[in-house]
C-alpha cells in the first residue's frame, strides 16, 4: 500500500528514485550545453534542476517543479543485462533486462514492460511509435499514458530512444496530463531535439 | 459499455473509468480508442441505510470500521483500474449471488480491478474486490465460486471486525491506529503473519465457502484445485527465475491467502465430506463470460516479466487446444524474452497461429520482427507489408514502414 501511495505521488522516473528524503538539486543553467547522465549533451532553453539521486548508475532525472510534476529522465549507454530503473525487488518483481539483440522497435516494449513492473500497474499504454533522429542517430519516438493503482491521476509521457553498439540511449519525459504535460512537453522535446550522443 | 467496436482482442476497458477506452489486441501498438457512455459507479448501501433487510453495524467499533471502509470505497468511483464492463460485472455478481443470501447479495458492491495478480478481498461494509489476475487463473465457474464463497464467508462471519478487536486487545492504542488502513480492504494479510487468530478465520472461511459452493450446486473439489494450480504456477515462476518457490511462504503478495499444502489437504478433505454436485464446474459458462477479456488479461500477464509463470498459465489455458489467440500470446512471450532458442520458437508459434486461422494483424508484425532478428530480412519485409495491409492505421505504422524498406 505504501508503495502505491509513493508511486502515485510521483511521475514515472521520479517515483523510482531512491531515498526521497535526501533529494538534492543543482541548477542546470539554460543557454549553454549541459551533460546529462554522463553521456548525453543537450541545450536547455530554461533552467532545470538536476536531482542528485540517480535511479540507476547510467540514469539521471531533471525536473522543473519537482519529479512528481515534471520529470525528464536521461539514460546513457544502458548495456545488455542492465535494467532501466533500479531493480529494487529482484526476487519478486524483477525488471526486464536489456538484450543485446534489441532493435529500435523493441525499445517501446522494453520501456513499457519496465515501467509496468516498476510501478506495479497494468494501466499503461504506448502509442504513436514513429521514427525520429536522436543526436543524428536513427531512433524511435513514442508517447505513453499511465496511472498507478489507487490513484485516478493520469500521467502522459513522451520518449525518444536509440541504440548505439547495442546500448540504449533514451530521453523520457513524464508529467500529469492535467496542466503540466501540456505546458512542459514542448520544452522536453526541444531538449531531445538538441541532444548529442 | 457500448460502441466497443469489436476488435479481435475485445479488451476495451483500460482507463474506462475516464470514459476513455482502449483495445490493445495483445500489443501496445494495436490500440484504438472508442467512445462510450460513462458507467455510473454503484452507490454504497452500507452505513445509514434505512432498509431493514440490510445489516447495519451495531456498535461503535463496527460503525467506525464501516465508515473507514466507506471512505476507502469512494476511491473506486474514479479509479481507472476498476473494470466497468457491464457484462463481466454482471457475471461475477451472478456467481456471487448463487452463493450468498439474496438479501445480502444485493447490497454487496463488487469492484473488479485490472491487477494481474491472484487476489480477492472483502471489506466489512460489503465491498468486494476481485483482481483480474484471479479471473485469468480460475479455470471454471466453480473455482471462481470457491474464491468468492471464501471471501463472502469472511464477510458473513465479520472476520475483519473480530480481527480488529483482536489487534486492539493485543496491542496498545498507538500501534493499532496505524493498522487501521490495513484492517479492511487490502491488507488483512499484514496481520496474518502476526496473529494465528486470522489463520483460524481463513480455515473458517474455507469451510464456509465450501458449504456455500455445495449449496449452490458446484463441484466442491474445484476449491482445492485453485490452490494447487497456484502452487504449481509459483514453482514455474521460480524455476525460470532461479529463485525459491513462494508457495510455502507466508508473506508477500499471497499472504492473505497462503496456498499452503495444508490448505489444499484441508479443502480436499472437506470436499470429500461435502462434494456438492460432482462434475458441475460451469467451465463453458466461465469461458464464454471471460472470452472478451482474455486478450487483455493475458497481455497484462505477458508484460510482468514472469516467463515461467506466463508460460505455465498459457499452457493451462490452452490445455490440448492451442487457439490462434493463445499461440499468438505464446509467440509474443518468446519473442520478447529473445534468449537463446526463443526466436525460432516464437517464429513457429506465429506461423502455427496463422495456419490455424489467426487473422490478428499483429501476428505478421511479431513474426516479421522475429524473422528480422533471425536474419531472414526478405521474409520479414513481406510480413511487415502484410501487417500494414491488414492494419493500415497501426499506431506504429511509420516505424514499420521503414522496416519494409518503404518511406
Amino acid at each position: 500500500m505504501n508503495r502505491f501511495t509513493l508511486a502515485s505521488a510521483l511521475a514515472l522516473a521520479g517515483s523510482l528514485l531512491s531515498a526521497p528524503a535526501e533529494a538534492k538539486y543543482t541548477v542546470v543553467t539554460h543557454g549553454g550545453p549541459a551533460l546529462a547522465a554522463g553521456g548525453i549533451t543537450v541545450n536547455p532553453a530554461e533552467d532545470w534542476n538536476r536531482d542528485s539521486r540517480k535511479p540507476i548508475k547510467k540514469g539521471e532525472v531533471w525536473t522543473l517543479d519537482g519529479p512528481s510534476l515534471n520529470a525528464l529522465y536521461f539514460v546513457s549507454g544502458l548495456a545488455a543485462g542492465e535494467t532501466l530503473y533500479r531493480d529494487a525487488d529482484k526476487k519478486n518483481r524483477p525488471l526486464p533486462k536489456m538484450n543485446g539483440s534489441m532493435l529500435l522497435t523493441d525499445i517501446p516494449e522494453f520501456f513499457e514492460s519496465s515501467a509496468r513492473v516498476a510501478l506495479n500497474t497494468s494501466l499503461f499504454e504506448v502509442s504513436n511509435v514513429a521514427p525520429v533522429k536522436l543526436g543524428g542517430h536513427d531512433a524511435v519516438r513514442f508517447s505513453y499514458r499511465y496511472a498507478v493503482q489507487g490513484s485516478s491521476l493520469i500521467r502522459n509521457g513522451v520518449a525518444q530512444g536509440t541504440l548505439i553498439k547495442g546500448q540504449l540511449y533514451l530521453i523520457d519525459f513524464a508529467a500529469p496530463s492535467l496542466f503540466y504535460y501540456e505546458r512542459d512537453a514542448p520544452k522536453a522535446e526541444a531538449i531531445m531535439a538538441s541532444a548529442r550522443l | 459499455m457500448k460502441g466497443g467496436g469489436r476488435r479481435p482482442c475485445g479488451s476495451r476497458f483500460l482507463f474506462a473509468g475516464l470514459g476513455f477506452l482502449a483495445c490493445m489486441a495483445g500489443t501496445p501498438q494495436a490500440m484504438a480508442q472508442v467512445s462510450a457512455a460513462p458507467v455510473v459507479a454503484p452507490v454504497p448501501a452500507s452505513t445509514g441505510s434505512d432498509d431493514p433487510t440490510v445489516y447495519q453495524p451495531v456498535d461503535k467499533d463496527e460503525r467506525g470500521l464501516w465508515l473507514m471502509m466507506d471512505e476507502d470505497e469512494r476511491k473506486f468511483r474514479t479509479d481507472p483500474a476498476v473494470i466497468r464492463d457491464p457484462a463481466l460485472n454482471a457475471y461475477v455478481r451472478e456467481v456471487l449471488c448463487k452463493l450468498a443470501s439474496p438479501g445480502r447479495c444485493a447490497h454487496i458492491r463488487i469492484y473488479i480491478t485490472r491487477t494481474p495478480h491472484f487476489n480477492a478481498s472483502m471489506a466489512p461494509n460489503g465491498v468486494m474486490q476481485v483482481w483480474s489476475g484471479l479471473l485469468l487463473r480460475t479455470r471454471n465457474e466453480a473455482q471462481l465460486a470457491a474464491v468468492l464463497g471464501h471471501e463472502y464467508s469472511h464477510f458473513e462471519n465479520k472476520h475483519t471486525l473480530q480481527l480488529w478487536r483482536e489487534v486492539r486487545r493485543k496491542t496498545n492504542a498507538a500501534s493499532w491506529i496505524n493498522l487501521i488502513p490495513y484492517a479492511g480492504l487490502v491488507s488483512l494479510g499484514l496481520l496474518t503473519s502476526i496473529f494465528d487468530f486470522s489463520r483460524e478465520q481463513e480455515r473458517e472461511a474455507d469451510e464456509g465457502g465450501l458449504t456455500h459452493m455445495a449449496a449452490a450446486g458446484y463441484d466442491t473439489h474445484e476449491a482445492a484445485v485453485v490452490w494447487e494450480n497456484l502452487r504449481a504456477e509459483m514453482d514455474a515462476t521460480a524455476v525460470v527465475r532461479r529463485t525459491k518457490s513462494r508457495k510455502d511462504r507466508d508473506r508477500g503478495l499471497f499472504e492473505t491467502h497462503p496456498p499452503s499444502a495444508e490448505r489444499v489437504a484441508t479443502l480436499t478433505e472437506l470436499a470429500r465430506k461435502t462434494p456438492g454436485v460432482p462434475g458441475a464446474t460451469g467451465a463453458d459458462r466461465y469461458r464464454a463470460a471471460l472470452a472478451p477479456m482474455w486478450a487483455s488479461f493475458v497481455d497484462d500477464q505477458l508484460k510482468l516479466n514472469d516467463f515461467g509463470g506466463s508460460e505455465f498459465l498459457l499452457k493451462a489455458l490452452a490445455g490440448a487446444n492451442w487457439t490462434p489467440q493463445l499461440l499468438y500470446a505464446r509467440a509474443e512471450l518468446y519473442r520478447r524474452r529473445a534468449q537463446a532458442g526463443d526466436l525460432p520458437q516464437a517464429r513457429d508459434f506465429y506461423t502455427a497461429a496463422i495456419s490455424g486461422g489467426g487473422d490478428l494483424p499483429e501476428l505478421w508484425r511479431g513474426r516479421g520482427l522475429t524473422l528480422q532478428k533471425l536474419g531472414a530480412a526478405e521474409q520479414a519485409r513481406a510480413d511487415f507489408t502484410e501487417y500494414l495491409r491488414r492494419a493500415p492505421n497501426a499506431p506504429d505504422k511509420a516505424m514499420i514502414t521503414i522496416l519494409t524498406g518503404g518511406s
